[in-house]
């Protein structure tokens, strides 16, 4: 059995149509987000070793055990296509965005609705695709990557998903760069921007602060 | 051990007796549900502040239920785990003050009688507070003082009485936007004046005076010049000795005696073990939503429905802030490179304040109704909510080329102005606090269940200095101009719930803020107030606590 195909095994094949009507969407999301929801709260999702591919034509970010080969391009193509790199700014590539939304996925202080929303999200538009035009997302050109991005903002369920990476992209030009995104500072000197003093250390970072905080204690208040 | 004094929480409303009992020499003991963050752990950090709050529990631990009416006029009561509307401020030791704005306005005199002024209003339970103005007022020149409040007392119409000239820390720097400000409301003929902030602008003991991050409201301060309780008044209490925190821990239950005095605080440590103290005094100070919790959580014998509530006052009037907000963006082109130059820094102080309009005429019966305040701003300074507002046009997506565009343009080439009328929040019938039947938080008691009526009375207050804000905006050549009030609740901005009064058949506590019931509980937050004046409370609370704190002092000392 391929990757791919021990990864659908995991779906139940009701769910493996895109829903037509919205009724039949939320059902669908729901089947497909206990199932996700579960694996990220058990923390067992980066134990699926079988959910990455061995396509070696396209390249697995480091250390990227959430996401195949199919679902990175989609999300790569989704991320440069909502924040292009058209010589205004800094590109996604520089931002490391991509490698910060991989961290969030798997951050346990993130919005859980957001990491199972993005997820179920690519799989979503790659079925869309293939139901609007008989292709599947990677197999689109440029073009009608562009107009498939398009339909999906016009949809209710497309919207929130590109929203939240929408979202996510402005956390990795806008965050401090203690985060992996943000690099050199790239999109703070884009807009001008003049960050707070003093920034976060390593010890004052969000998932290390109350440690940091907690360790100080005087003994009298252990 | 027993303590002379065991507190529950460590805000404003804590603050001030922490260091008046310490000062005067008594053993107090500190319970605070949240960690202790010390300065140096306050970063200037969106993800921690903002994205992630970390300050807050997390919903999934603690939540509210939330009831507002729908349009067919049903209350819908949805657990906050689920809304995703997170009603925490800050759970840590000196509590939400940490995160204040700190805009610091005394309230007026005609506050204290609200019902005497402007008479009864329908569906209301507006009243008359038990305490004058005159009987606060050397309170609010002691918070001035201790906590530290920088400013410039210019006259103005509604200008308080006040015992000392002048506030005691000299004006903050602002941003020159703020004489523009001044300009277009006297060409309305407005006397916009200077905002008296919580905020130190000259160093004062240990603390450092304010060295203008421009990140302060919703961020801990890592100078100390913010006014929290913490740095101002908990860290000069600590050096007594007679202090013990206990922070991560979470009071359930106020154990009464025969006599329905307290005996114990039952409280959750860190990891989940109970644990118990005594003291001779309790005084609760947990915010007014959570302290109406505790007490109605605090079921004994002689209370069967809670701690202090025979009566069955607890959690009842709730108030919040009535609010009307808007904003107005200052385009670069719209003015000359000089003038543009003036106001293009980094700098977000702006600490002007329109009082003109604290008290205005009904506009269909032309009878003189309160009004309120409205502060002037500029858009903070954090760069994710700003940045996330661009994405939206209307009710389209923007992404692209269209939205980096959209982006830059907005950081580099204007500057969005904003702002915030405070009017009374008219108390009545439908807001209030009671324990949910059916949701429990993590360590398994019933969370709060907080219905949020607002009056529609709120409206004509707030739609008429929206008004006038808008009209000053205009004049001062800002393009997209929009605003209005809001019917939700501030999430900040909480209080009564316990009201203060001379009748123990309708308010929790005395005039001196202790229970009418129980001898020996004392409530220090905003619950007290039975109105909250058309100003942020932090102030008043401050004051009040302070105020408090002498009558505990003079017990303990006759004790």
């Amino acid at each position: 059995m391929s990757d791919s195909e021990k990864k659908k095994s995991l779906t139940p094949k009701s769910d493996r149509k895109a829903p037509t009507d919205m009724d039949a969407f939320f059902q669908w999301q729901t089947n497909r987000r206990s199932l996700l929801k579960a694996a990220i709260i058990a923390g067992t999702l980066s134990q699926f070793s079988f959910l990455q591919s061995c396509d070696d034509a396209i390249e697995i970010e480091k250390g990227n055990d959430l996401l195949d080969s199919n679902q990175m391009t989609i999300l790569k193509s989704a991320l440069n296509i909502l924040f292009p790199d058209d010589g205004n700014g800094p590109s996604i590539e520089l931002l490391n965005t991509l490698n910060y939304i991989l961290w969030v996925l798997k951050d346990s202080g993130a919005n859980p609705t957001h990491q199972t929303y993005l997820i179920e999200g690519i799989d979503w538009a790659d079925e869309i695709a293939i139901e609007k035009s008989g292709k599947k997302y990677s197999e689109l050109d440029q073009a009608e990557r562009e107009r498939a991005i398009h339909y999906y903002t016009e949809t209710e369920y497309g919207k929130e998903w590109c929203s939240i990476m929408m979202t996510l992209i402005l956390e990795s030009l806008l965050l401090d760069p203690i985060y992996g995104a943000n690099i050199n500072e790239a999109g703070w000197k884009w807009l001008d921007h003049t960050p707070g003093f003093p920034q976060p250390d390593e010890s004052n970072r969000y998932e290390n602060v109350l440690t940091t905080a907690r360790n100080a204690y005087p003994k009298s208040s252990v | 051990m027993k303590y002379d004094v065991c507190i529950v929480g460590s805000g404003a409303g804590a603050g001030p007796v922490i260091y008046e009992l310490a000062n005067a020499g008594f053993k107090v003991l500190v319970l605070e549900k949240g960690p202790w963050l010390k300065t140096e752990h306050f970063s200037k950090d969106d993800m921690t502040a903002t994205r992630r709050n970390i300050y807050a529990p997390a919903l999934k631990d603690e939540f509210h239920v939330l009831e507002t009416k729908d349009s067919e006029g049903n209350w819908n009561a949805v657990p906050t785990h689920e809304s995703k509307r997170d009603f925490w401020n800050g759970s840590v030791v000196g509590g939400s003050s940490n995160f204040m704005s700190a805009y610091f306005h005394r309230l007026k005199p005609k506050d204290f009688r609200l019902q005497s002024e402007y008479g009864d209003i329908e569906n209301a339970n507006i009243t008359d507070w038990p305490i004058s103005y005159d009987e606060l007022e050397p309170y609010y020149a002691k918070v001035e003082s201790v906590v530290g409040v920088s400013g410039v007392v210019v006259p103005h119409k509604n200008l308080e009485p006040r015992s000392t000239p002048d506030y005691p820390f000299p004006p903050l720097v602002v941003n020159k936007i703020a004489d523009w400000f001044v300009e277009a409301g006297a060409k309305k003929n407005y006397n916009i004046i200077p905002a008296a902030r919580g905020i130190i602008s000259v160093p004062k003991g240990d603390r450092r005076a304010c060295y203008l991050s421009n990140y302060c409201g919703s961020f801990g301060c890592s100078s100390d010049g913010k006014g929290s309780a913490r740095a101002a008044l908990i860290n000069d209490a600590l050096k007594t000795g007679n202090v013990e925190i206990r922070p991560d821990s979470k009071v359930f239950h106020l154990e009464t005696n025969e006599k329905n005095e307290i005996i114990k605080a039952h409280y959750y440590d860190l990891v989940g073990r109970k644990n118990s103290v005594e003291a001779t005094l309790f005084v609760v100070a947990a915010q007014a939503i959570e302290t109406a919790r505790l007490l109605l959580l605090s079921k004994n014998p002689s209370c069967p429905n809670g701690l202090a509530n025979n009566s069955g006052n607890v959690g009842k009037n709730l108030i919040f802030s009535a609010v009307a907000t808007g904003s107005g963006l200052i385009e670069f082109n719209d003015f000359s490179a000089e003038k543009i130059a003036e106001i293009n820094n980094p700098m977000t102080f702006v600490n002007r304040t329109l009082l003109d309009f604290y008290e205005i005429d009904e506009p269909e019966s032309g009878k003189k109704i309160k009004g309120g305040t409205i502060d002037f701003l500029i858009e903070h300074s954090n760069p994710m909510p700003k940045a996330v507002r661009a994405k939206k046009d209307g009710e389209r997506l923007v992404y692209g080329s269209e939205f980096k565009k959209n982006l830059l343009n907005y950081f580099t080439q204007k500057k969005r102005i904003r702002y915030e009328a405070f009017t009374d929040w008219i108390p009545n019938n439908d807001c209030f606090v009671t324990l949910s039947e059916e949701h429990k938080d993590k360590w398994g008691d019933p969370v709060a269940k907080v219905r949020l009526g607002y009056h529609d009375a709120n409206k004509i207050p707030g739609e008429f200095l929206s008004d006038i804000s808008k009209g000053v905006f205009e004049e001062l050549g800002a393009k997209n101009i929009s605003g209005g009030i809001s019917t939700g609740p501030t999430v900040n901005l909480q209080a009564g719930g316990c009201r203060f009064g001379n009748d123990p058949k309708n308010s929790v506590l005395d005039k001196n803020c202790k229970s009418h019931e129980v001898s020996n509980l004392y409530i220090t937050d905003g619950s007290f107030m039975p109105t909250g004046g058309s100003v942020p409370f932090t102030f008043t609370i401050y004051a009040n606590a302070f105020r408090v704190a002498d009558k505990i002092v003079e017990r303990l000392k006759k004790a």
